[in-house]
């Protein structure tokens, strides 16, 4: 069942560019996965908020690596930025209102992943468009 | 043979996946080294005796790539097994690593996978596997 309402915990971003997109890929987890994560990824118990952090952009960047290649032509050349990690300020910024491309949330015990894939100017395209 | 291996990758998150995921694969595991840019990892190679360097692409001071063609251009290191570890998808910069000599494995991987492309690279027995 989709877990609803629950308080972000915490969110990380990996912008990526190619000669003809500019975009980024935004995790955000929810409902204990923060933790869970590094946990899993580390095999640590306790880990420290920064290796949460680095944990979640890791992913963050792997998915993006594998994602990003799949956008338009095959053959173009990307360019991968490391990942930042995001305090809920940022995520209230005007950029984030950009609606994504993609997305897809998974669940997980009490928790949940939100991966959204953003392409620079999808929205406005979309606009337009309709 | 136990292998003494060098993990060169900037984010600690990751290098402590591929040691854990060097651990899993059964192999003869020696002494693991660890450093966060191409720079820290020619130290530990003109210190160390190394068997096998897996290697990021992309970290700052210096990255994957510059740190592979000064190896190669070293008669100590040139014949080094060299396993580049990325989510790097664009084809020219993987090509450039394989010119350079090294096997790339795209993140994410397996231990089976891993386990494969070092027994291919450094000859290691498979014998003291699980």
């Amino acid at each position: 069942m989709p877990k609803k309402n629950l308080p972000l915990e915490a969110a990380a971003e990996v912008k990526y560019r190619s000669d003809d997109f500019t975009g980024k890929l935004l995790i955000e987890t929810r409902g204990g996965l923060f933790s869970a994560i590094a946990t899993n990824i580390l095999s640590i118990d306790d880990p420290s908020t920064k290796q949460k952090k680095d944990a979640l952009g890791e992913i963050a960047n792997i998915i993006c690596g594998n994602v990003v290649p799949s956008l338009g032509e095959g053959g173009r050349e990307y360019k991968i930025e490391p990942p930042r990690s995001l305090n809920k300020d940022d995520l209230l910024k005007e950029e984030w209102r950009e609606e994504p491309i993609a997305g897809i949330t998974l669940n997980f015990n009490d928790g949940r992943v939100d991966i959204k894939l953003f392409v620079d100017g999808y929205s406005a395209a979309k606009e337009k468009k309709e | 043979m136990a292998l003494n291996t060098l993990v060169v990758d900037d984010s600690s998150v990751m290098r402590s996946i591929i040691i854990k995921t060097l651990k899993l694969s059964g192999l003869p595991l020696g002494d693991i080294w660890e450093a966060k840019n191409g720079e820290e990892g020619l130290r530990i190679l003109q210190d160390k005796w190394i068997d096998l360097a897996l290697i990021d692409i992309h970290m700052p001071v210096m990255d994957g790539e510059e740190m592979l063609t000064l190896m190669r251009e070293n008669d100590q290191y040139e014949n080094l097994p060299v396993i580049v570890v990325s989510s790097e998808s664009a084809p020219g910069k993987i090509e450039k690593m394989l010119k350079l000599g090294a096997t790339f494995i795209h993140k994410p991987f397996t231990p089976e996978i891993l386990k494969e492309v070092i027994v291919a690279v450094t000859g290691v027995s498979n014998e003291y596997s699980d």
